[in-house]
């Protein structure tokens, strides 16, 4: 099937089989990639610390590392939270749940929080009421990064803070709990250390990383692929687009219509599951002039 | 404990900026060698400035 081929004429039923045939093309393909990336860069922020303490690098160095480190902490997760490594009761089913909640620690998201506020995004994009995500929305990208920032102050009702609601609603005290303990154990490191005359090595390797990573992120995980977001339904709540940091600087979602749609095939495989499923996705109406 | 959780995060900002904002302040003043005005310390400049914005994002629960 060509790109470009015109398959406007086709039944909703005949576009659901091609669709999924593409898809079983790259479901349950093991992501190597994520597994390696997830424990090496884990291990690398975990280095910067003593390497820094010792003067073995310096601080600058350690920041722009930390940086890097902690904005590809997410998506290692985000592979664990839809079972991509290893579905419930698969033999590897404990990397993945160990990938899942390593990943994460340095952007102190606890795994928990993540897979059931993303699940609930999933189900309800673009739904004001009920989509976790739903307060990185905004008019353009300068808008985005403010609005990341605003949803991230302490009485902000966006961001992290909606996660709470979300997880109370569900009846998820315990998950609560646990982010309530991340927090407290992130901010009582960082204030152990500042006492401790390590001030600016928390803010350089932690604080201020953490804060770039999470607008970056959202910027690129969550506006950029459901702006405008005006829409809900399974063709009609994300788009594909043209990232100015291409695909790779966009952390692979510019094809990110692949991954609502079938969740279960790994980031690095939505390239290729775009382009083969494409004239579908045109037939169906989906947003994805840009790419 | 749920009690005592809840006044840790309703004073977040308070205690941001005078535990963490305040020594990162006097670390800086000392690594760009600045001497604060008045005969204050380091220590004292920073807990002085952490401790305003700390209120500050308090009263308005926002930094920015």
């Amino acid at each position: 099937m060509s790109p470009t081929q015109d398959l406007s004429n086709l039944s909703e039923a005949e576009l659901m089989r091609m669709e999924r045939e593409v898809a079983a093309r790259h479901i349950d393909k093991f992501p190597y990639l994520a597994v390696v990336w997830a424990f090496s860069n884990l291990a690398v922020w975990l280095a910067l610390w003593p390497l820094v303490f010792l003067g073995v690098i310096p601080l600058w160095l350690g920041f722009i590392i930390a940086t890097f480190n902690i904005m590809l902490s997410y998506l290692p997760s985000h592979e664990a939270q839809h079972d991509i490594i290893a579905k419930p009761g698969a033999r590897l089913r404990w990397l993945n749940q160990l990938v899942g909640h390593l990943s994460t620690i340095p952007l102190v998201l606890p795994y928990q929080v993540a897979k059931i506020t993303h699940m609930d995004h999933h189900k309800h994009a673009n739904d004001p009421d009920l989509d976790p995500d739903y307060s990185t929305h905004a008019d353009g990208p300068l808008q985005a990064i403010w609005k990341s920032l605003y949803n991230r102050q302490p009485r902000a009702n966006g961001g992290f803070n909606a996660y709470g609601e979300v997880l109370q609603r569900k009846g998820r005290i315990d998950v609560i709990l646990v982010s309530v303990a991340y927090q407290v154990v992130h901010y009582g490191i960082l204030i152990a250390l500042a006492w401790s005359g390590y001030a600016l090595e928390a803010a350089l390797l932690w604080w201020l990383p953490r804060h770039i990573a999470l607008t970056y992120i959202q910027y690129y995980l969550s506006w950029a692929p459901h702006n405008p977001g005006l829409t809900k339904g399974r063709y009609r709540d994300t788009r594909s687009f043209r990232a100015i940091l291409g695909n790779i600087g966009s952390m692979g979602m510019q094809y990110h219509i692949i991954h609502h749609l079938h969740p279960r095939i790994p980031l690095y495989r939505t390239p290729r599951a775009y382009w083969e499923m494409k004239p579908i996705l045109d037939a169906r109406g989906c947003d994805i002039h840009e790419l | 404990m749920a009690q005592l959780i809840k006044s840790i995060f309703y004073f977040g900002p308070l205690i941001f900026g005078i535990g963490f904002l305040a020594p990162l302040t006097s670390q800086i003043i000392q690594a760009v060698g600045w001497t604060p005005p008045f005969g204050l310390s380091p220590l004292m400049t920073g807990l002085l400035v952490g401790g305003t914005l700390g209120v500050i994002a308090q009263y308005r629960g926002r930094w920015i």
